[in-house]
């Protein structure tokens, strides 16, 4: 019954979702209000029918209905609760509704907010957002209904795969689909904007906050997965230019550079089509790094479910919602450009320097991504681009961008820079030869990237600090509370999030030149040692598991003969899936990682053992936190600030 | 295509009006190719994690390649014939080589594996090899990817099982593991003893 019920109300929203992807954008041609006021209802009666048909197949895995075929296939009674809910979502139909709860939950908050919004705008806004919604309900209805039933109802379930059954990967998707239908809303303005035919910086100040909550949670939630393949894949990487992992980085380097342009829109009315196209780009890849890993087009070490049938479908979702907006804005677009005049010093010149050098950066993962494909379609051979392409061409323009990153700040709106401009040059030169010197000086035989890179890191670091310094002059005798609180909430996001892709450079810089690591064959007894540590393996024993049984080795880390921690890698064998996974053993430090994981071997033949130490490897995730901390910040206080303002405003009228 | 009020729209040069085509231009040739691929896919002739390669049911491709140990000869596989032999892709940049190492490793113990380094510097090739263990007979160098055009691989790790007549039998694209060898590979190796 429950079932039936989600069933049925998923076909409700799908019949509202046409209604509102209709009826209200007639109303705003022919000037009928009744038919525009149908927006905001109508999206609150989809919404809900969406959520209530979630709630349903959330039950459903809940108690284990395995008469329904996505729960038997997906799910099983001996599976822990949180992986029965999480495994709602762990699947391609439960994900595809997952993504759809989000896209109408953003609608629903726009219906029911935004009151001082322009009627017009929010209606059309609305009607977009519709029409996605029903693209997607389509897709979901018509080719992967997540209540299909089966019958006979099997006793058992199939499992989870048991690599998805981990915390972080429970809330891995849920984020990383915040971000990418977050950038719907984005997209839905900016189409909006198109229809208008033209925006504004009220337009801008609508937008913002949307892409900034897209923008944090897109950055979580790539922070969480590239957390989860380096504990869980056991392979000591944290980023394998994998194409599932270039299809959530290509969404967050277009929605990096739109966070910015909006700014330049808000302040300056200035780049204003060329913000519309990053909306329409940034969701434009979000489409694309959700799907196309399901259609077959692409492989993966990552993809778990793939169907080319699919495929079809998806394209045509492609097609029809990227290919009609990119057509509406060669029409469109020409007619929105800035009336201002771009001067070459200033702030929103060094964010066009900015949105260069990221789209720059998102075209190099694009082509990485999708020219094996091509060439294969050209010449029917089949290649694979690699970390060399990736180092060959992405790191020099990110390189650029961390160097030019240090001087955005201080240049002034319209022309020139501000005071602060000497300090941060000057902390910037000092801290980047001064680095530079003691890197050359202490490690041997540095590798020249390595060494720039170093700089760099070091050069941005000290120009966000120098910044600070300027700003807050902590050396002046008087109270420094006066020019702490001339300091705005959006300007401590921005030196938050810019500090954070500092710690991030320092963990990825540390990991990449100084980790360390060995292959071995070890019999209990053996010790190995590895930077500075000495590591005893002691034995393998076997555990059990909630709904699967280990093998795990037992190895103490010793320093200068005391002990200072027991690793204990695993493999483990789920017993429903007849799956092994191995759990790697990690000690997380400030400092860096003690990682070891357990390989094959036996008794007699002795155990191969990987052990790793990965320094610094944690502030990789700490500076993406910070990235998103500091988005967040700016979002909220330019929300407050905008709030006060409208407060004022409405004071003195 | 200049439908709305000219009053209203600032003029634009054609130059700077066609930049706003160029997006669509992109999108469109990204989707050709795209749905090519998918209608290839679908009407079975391309499959990417599972067999049919060109190559299945068909000789090993003929070109060779210098040996990592031994410069002054190249590789010879009909040098193995009269037994089942796995050709192996691998790299020392690629993560999930290293993740089937050990897997390679247990393997081996079963039938003769040939490693083949795509895109590799050789100083490297033996770095990893020292790190991971080396459980090839023989490693070839494909240092400009040739070879792996040749053979049609997708990206490595890729591995394929080579018959004792030297017809391909299975290609098997991604990193081995346990649940590979004892469903996928073992059938065809057991086959041959």
């Amino acid at each position: 019954m429950i079932a039936e019920l989600g069933h049925f109300a998923l076909i409700v929203a799908f019949v509202t979702s046409l209604l509102v992807s209709v009826v209200p954008l007639v109303g705003v041609a022919r000037g009928h209000q009744g038919w525009m006021q149908l927006a905001v209802p109508a999206t609150l009666i989809m919404a809900g029918g969406v959520l209530i048909s979630f709630a349903c197949l959330l039950w459903g895995f809940v108690t284990s209905d395995f008469s329904v075929a996505l729960v038997a296939n997906h799910s099983h009674s001996a599976k822990p609760m949180i992986y029965k809910i999480s495994g709602t979502w762990g699947n391609h139909e439960g994900s595809l509704l997952l993504w759809i709860v989000i896209l109408v939950l953003f609608a629903a908050i726009l219906a029911l907010r935004g009151r001082n919004m322009d009627r017009e705008l929010k209606t059309r806004t609305l009607a977009v957002q519709g029409i996605v919604t029903a693209a997607f309900l389509a897709f979901s209805l018509f080719t992967s209904n997540p209540f299909s039933r089966l019958s006979p109802a099997p006793l058992d379930g199939n499992g989870l795969n048991p690599i998805l059954q981990d915390p972080g990967l429970a809330l891995h998707p849920p984020m990383l689909y915040l971000g990418y239908v977050g950038l719907s809303m984005a997209f839905s303005f900016a189409v909006a904007g198109l229809l208008q035919g033209r925006i504004d910086a009220s337009w801008a100040r609508h937008v913002r906050p949307w892409v900034s909550a897209a923008w944090c949670a897109l950055t979580v939630g790539i922070a969480l997965g590239s957390w989860w393949a380096y504990y869980e894949l056991g392979w000591g990487g944290w980023w394998f230019w994998d194409p599932v992992e270039n299809a959530s980085l290509m969404p967050w380097l277009a929605a990096t550079a739109l966070l910015h342009s909006v700014a330049v829109v808000a302040s300056r009315d200035l780049f204003k089509s060329w913000t519309i196209f990053l909306a329409i780009l940034a969701f434009s890849l979000s489409l694309v790094g959700t799907f196309i890993v399901r259609s077959g087009l692409l492989t993966s070490v990552h993809s778990f479910a793939s169907d080319p049938a699919r495929g079809v479908f998806i394209l045509g979702i492609l097609l029809f919602a990227i290919g009609i907006p990119l057509v509406l804005f060669a029409w469109r677009g020409p007619r929105m450009a800035g009336t201002n005049s771009l001067d070459l010093l200033s702030r929103e010149f060094g964010l066009l320097i900015n949105n260069f050098l990221l789209t720059a950066a998102t075209v190099i993962v694009l082509i990485g991504t999708f020219y094996p494909l091509i060439l294969e379609m050209v010449n029917g051979a089949r290649i694979t681009v690699g970390p060399p392409f990736f180092d060959a061409t992405f790191n020099p323009v990110m390189g650029v961008l961390v160097a030019c990153m240090a001087f955005g700040p201080v240049l002034a709106w319209r022309r020139g820079m501000l005071p602060a401009w000497r300090l941060v040059g000057l902390a910037a030169l000092i801290g980047a030869v001064m680095v530079g010197m003691i890197t050359l000086a202490t490690v041997t035989d540095i590798s020249p990237v390595g060494l720039v890179g170093i700089a760099l890191t070091a050069w941005l670091g000290a120009a966000v600090l120098g910044d600070m310094a300027a700003r807050l002059k902590p050396w002046q005798p008087t109270l420094l509370t006066g020019r702490l609180s001339g300091i705005t909430t959006p300007m401590w996001g921005m030196w938050c999030a810019h500090f954070g892709m500092v710690v991030f450079l320092i963990g990825a810089l540390g990991n990449g030149i100084f980790a360390s690591e060995k292959v071995v064959r070890a019999n209990p007894g053996d010790v190995f040692k590895l930077a500075g540590n000495d590591i005893h393996f002691t034995g393998v024993e076997a555990r059990q598991g909630p709904n699967y049984v280990t093998q795990t080795a037992i190895l103490d880390l010793r320093r200068g003969g005391t002990i200072i921690a027991r690793l204990e890698p695993e493999t483990r064998l789920y017993t429903a899936e007849r799956q092994t996974t191995t759990e790697a053993a990690i000690r997380p430090r400030i400092d860096g990682d003690d990682y070891a994981v357990l390989g094959d071997g036996d008794a007699t033949n002795g155990y191969t053992l990987r052990l790793y130490r990965k320094p610094l490897v944690s502030w990789i995730w700490t500076g993406a936190g910070m990235m998103a901390l500091g988005g967040l910040i700016a979002a909220v206080g330019r929300n407050r600030r905008s709030d006060a303002v409208r407060a004022s405003a409405e004071v003195t009228s | 295509m200049t439908s709305g009020n000219p009053q209203h729209e600032p003029r634009q040069p054609t130059g700077m009006r066609l930049a706003f085509l160029l997006p669509l231009i992109g999108f469109v040739i990204l989707v050709g190719f795209a749905a090519m691929a998918l209608v290839s896919t679908l009407s079975g002739k391309r499959d990417l994690a599972q067999l049919p390669s060109v190559l299945v049911g068909k000789p090993v491709p003929a070109s060779t390649a210098p040996l990592l140990f031994n410069s002054t000869a190249t590789l010879d596989l009909t040098a193995f014939a009269g037994q089942p032999i796995l050709v192996n892709f691998f790299a020392s940049w690629c993560a999930p080589c290293r993740a089937e190492a050990p897997a390679l490793d247990v393997l081996s113990n079963d039938i003769t594996i040939v490693g083949i380094a795509y895109k590799d510097k050789p100083a490297d090739t033996r770095q990893f090899l020292s790190q991971y263990g080396n459980p090839f007979a023989a490693v070839a160098l494909d240092r400009d990817g040739s070879l792996g055009l040749e053979w049609g691989v997708y990206g490595v790790p890729e591995s394929y099982i080579i018959g004792p007549d030297g017809t391909v039998l299975l290609r098997h694209a991604g990193p081995i593991d346990r649940r590979v060898i004892d469903q996928e590979f073992m059938p065809i190796i057991t086959g041959f003893k």
